[in-house]
């Protein structure tokens, strides 16, 4: 009697979800008018540009504002809303924008509307694209940085010293220290202007303004962000730039990457951003043509912990390199959807060249062998990774490969929380190797190394120093030219291939799926459609 | 099982008085041919079918977790990623896995740990069932109101739920922790409705003549629960626990499937299931392989526990 009284129990809710999942799933696609297309997203954490880092949000965001700049094929700048970018000594920019252009409820696009959005973003550190704006002068009198004796420093000015008007579409930007690729960060989601009506008489952006945000893009809002359902947006007819070949987008929002990838294949979806890595191998029999890669800008690779004894050695870190035959993990657990990486800079930024790694990145499994013996690289492995990112079938399959071309031990060890492994790391404890992922802020060659290996890098877990390496990349950032930057730090990639403190493993691709409906689907590198060159065909 | 009968049926044959009477034949018709209750179960036994089955599935099980290399010749941990998923072959009778690694090695070598934390749990959890239960119900009265009441608040926790909440928190990189973590956990956590089995048993043996008797006679409390409690509660007990086995084989493979159980380099057909599952689509018999071994494990131990309950209980017959 119990037993049937407690199914009854569980049949309610069961039932309760199985309704409201078919409310979900059926969609709208009877009323879809012509000229709409439908992207599948994951809900955003924010609509906002200052909070935007996420891809769904920044999808978003492109169709509502225009940037400053945008790239071209080859990943150089050009200017979109801005009119000119300039700068004599890299340290002070003058950023002229184009007259004429409105936000969506009819306001000007002046300088203030960039100033006073950069400012609220800058304002006590607080959103999550302040970052970007740390190198702007006044950023520490505005955002003090956090220290033991004051864990929330008040800010001593309201305003970024940095930033100065000139006239209603000019205005300089002084940053504390001299950057060459400045020019190239200001095409982040980041820098988007925000119109009067955004902000409250404090300077902050008013809480309400993320559910129907006001832009300058292509695309207007059409009602609210209907949280966990959809965001609908419509063509903006005063538009001064490129108009986009669509009437209106809906950005369908998923919580599940296989329900919406059983839309795809149902056609209640038009463009998959990203197709489950468990579905690469039957996405070709499903999509047949329908199934596309472009580039993208992720960055895979194993990180040692430089600081243990272990891994101290040079050459057992370039032994382990030399015992992974990386094309042979692309093409069995990947299915050739990304590809092997022999260099620490992806090929989608200025300055890449093929095979920096060099001999220490080629697979050669006796002369690996030899190299750990005589080196006595330690007779266990472990390769920690987060459990959540899909990540399993990798680090065991370069598991096996060491374990069979090695000799060794090793193992793959799920860690639940990975905020906590990197903690352990910069106290310095023994964790083994880990594996680490990166995708590029800005298409500069410099985001692909100063984070990651200077000393004091905001992402450097491996204890890795390297005073040569420090001050390339520093003079990249002073140097007058871009391709005079691009050849210091060159240079210093040089010096990594030299050290190994980390063994590039694969560069990442955008692999999409989209309806017969659709066509022209181009994804960036920051895997977002361009909104302006898709068609709908019907 | 010979253990067992050797052990208890000398004892049992003491209290033949008490079994008759529960038979409800009484003493003076036959006195010819008496059978103690033990070889009368093992004379049922021995026509059940399904004991037989359960026994060799048993059987096997046991030689494959004692000798898993008489099995198969392959190293379950050489894992070639060039044989991903390749199908059947004379070297792999069931083909290789994602990782290309044996499908039939990975399955047979899986016994091992499945089989001891299997029989690891149930022997604690009945060592505690045993002893918990025998005092409850020897003793009665407030002792016995006491472990009820504890008894009644161990069975709220569900079994899974408190394993996953206590293994979560142990370090991943140390397997034999891991091991013996789970053995501990499962026979800590399961040993209440055995419990319960033995005290309601050893009551409603406290109650016979024969006991009555032996206290007359001046057995002390020890000797009258080992020599004339115990055997009578050994039959319901060893049917709890069989089947107690056969689930805590089960709840391992669950929470190695649901990661906080054994983890790799171990192997369990709870891992091998969780990794084949995703790549289901593509070959579906590494998922198979380990997840049939995992049902006609839990189902032998099921079936033999079942077919002992049915040989001692009269009213099946």
């Amino acid at each position: 009697m119990q037993v049937r009284r407690l199914a009854a129990w569980t049949a309610i809710p069961l039932s309760a979800a199985l309704a409201l999942s078919a409310c979900g799933g059926g969609g709208d696609s009877g009323s879809s008018s012509s000229g709409t297309v439908r992207i599948g997203i994951a809900e955003p954490q924010y609509l906002t540009p200052a909070d935007t880092n996420e891809t769904s949000g920044s999808q978003v965001l492109a169709a509502l504002y225009a940037p400053l700049v945008n790239y071209d094929a080859d990943n150089k700048p050009v200017e979109v809303q801005a009119e000119s970018i300039t700068s004599s000594d890299n340290k002070v920019w003058t950023i002229k924008i184009k007259s004429g252009w409105t936000f969506h409820n009819g306001e000007a696009v002046t300088s203030d509307s960039y100033i006073d959005a950069w400012n609220a973003a800058a304002y006590k550190g607080a959103s999550q694209n302040a970052y970007f704006f740390s190198q702007i002068a006044g950023y520490n009198e505005v955002a003090p940085a956090a220290t033991d004796a004051t864990p929330s420093p008040s800010p001593t000015a309201q305003k970024l010293s940095g930033l100065k008007k000139v006239d209603d579409t000019t205005f300089t930007v002084t940053l504390s220290a001299p950057f060459s690729d400045f020019k190239t960060m200001l095409g982040y989601t980041a820098f988007y202007p925000l119109p009067k009506a955004a902000f409250e008489s404090d300077g902050t952006v008013k809480s309400t303004f993320k559910d129907a945000p006001i832009g300058d893009g292509p695309f207007k809002m059409d009602g609210t962000w209907q949280h966990d359902q959809k965001i609908s947006v419509t063509k903006y007819d005063d538009y001064k730039g490129t108009q986009p070949k669509v009437t209106a987008v809906q950005f369908t929002i998923y919580q599940q990457p296989s329900a919406e990838y059983a839309d795809l294949l149902a056609g209640n979806n038009d463009v998959m951003l990203t197709i489950p890595t468990e579905n690469l191998s039957t996405a070709e029999g499903d999509l047949g043509d329908r199934y596309l890669h472009s580039p993208a800008s992720s960055f895979q690779f194993l990180a040692f912990p430089t600081y243990d004894k272990n891994f101290s050695n040079v050459n057992v870190r370039k032994a382990i390199s030399m015992a992974i035959d990386r094309q042979a993990i692309v093409d069995q657990v990947f299915k050739g959807s990304q590809k092997a990486a022999y260099s620490f800079v992806s090929p989608v930024v200025g300055g890449y060249r093929d095979n920096t790694c060099g001999a220490n990145c080629e697979f050669n499994a006796t002369q690996a062998k030899q190299l750990y013996t005589e080196n006595n690289g330690p007779s266990k492995i472990e390769i920690s990774y987060n459990a959540d990112g899909g990540h399993k079938d990798w680090v065991d399959a370069t598991c096996n490969q060491l374990k069979n071309n090695l000799g060794v031990e090793c193992v793959g060890i799920p860690t639940a929380k990975f905020a906590d492994l990197l903690n352990k790391v910069e106290k310095k404890q023994e964790v083994g190797m880990f594996r680490m992922g990166w995708i590029m802020d800005y298409p500069s060659m410099e985001n692909y190394l100063g984070p990651l290996y200077s000393t004091n890098g905001s992402s450097n877990y491996y204890g890795y120093s390297n005073a040569e390496f420090d001050k390339l990349v520093q003079e990249g950032r002073e140097a007058s030219t871009s391709d005079a930057a691009i050849q210091k730090w060159q240079q210093a990639e040089d010096l990594l291939a030299k050290d190994m403190p980390v063994l590039p493993l694969r560069f990442g691709q955008n692999n999409y799926g989209i309806s017969t409906k659709v066509k022209n689907v181009d994804i960036d590198l920051f895997n977002r459609v361009d909104l302006l060159k898709i068609e709908y065909t019907g | 099982m010979s253990d067992f009968e050797t052990e208890t049926g000398s004892e049992l044959s003491t209290a033949t008085p008490g079994a008759f009477f529960a038979n409800g034949t009484p003493p003076s018709q036959e006195v010819t041919k008496v059978r103690s209750a033990t070889a009368d179960a093992w004379h049922e036994l021995r026509r059940n079918g399904v004991f037989w089955v359960g026994l060799v599935i048993a059987l096997v099980a046991l030689v494959m977790a004692v000798w898993p290399s008489l099995f198969t010749p392959a190293d379950p941990n050489f894992c070639l990623g060039s044989r991903q998923m390749q199908g059947p072959s004379g070297a792999a009778i069931f083909g290789y896995d994602f990782q290309g690694c044996d499908v039939w090695a990975h399955a047979v070598y899986g016994t091992r740990n499945s089989l001891l934390i299997g029989t690891g749990a149930a022997l604690l959890s009945g060592v505690l069932a045993m002893l918990v239960g025998m005092v409850a119900g020897f003793f009665g009265g407030w002792v016995d109101a006491i472990i009820s009441r504890i008894i009644e608040v161990a069975l709220a926790v569900p079994l899974i739920l408190a394993a996953i909440v206590l293994m979560k928190n142990l370090p991943n990189n140390d397997q034999n922790l891991r091991l013996f973590a789970l053995i501990g956990i499962l026979g800590v956590f399961g040993w209440t409705t055995a419990a319960r089995v033995v005290r309601s048993s050893v009551i409603s043996a406290k109650q016979q003549d024969y006991v009555s008797a032996a206290r007359m006679l001046g057995a002390g409390n020890g000797r009258i629960m080992w020599r004339h409690i115990m055997p009578n509660v050994l039959a319901p007990f060893l049917v709890i626990i069989t089947i107690a086995l056969g689930s805590f084989i089960a709840a391992e493979a669950t929470l190695s499937f649901l990661g906080v159980g054994l983890q790799s380099p171990s192997i369990s057909w709870g891992l091998d299931i969780s990794s084949a599952r995703v790549h289901m689509r593509e070959d579906a018999t590494p998922l198979i392989v380990p997840s049939v071994f995992l049902a006609l494990t839990v189902l032998a131990f099921i079936m033999l526990g079942d077919a002992i309950r049915e040989a001692f209980d009269p009213k099946m017959r």
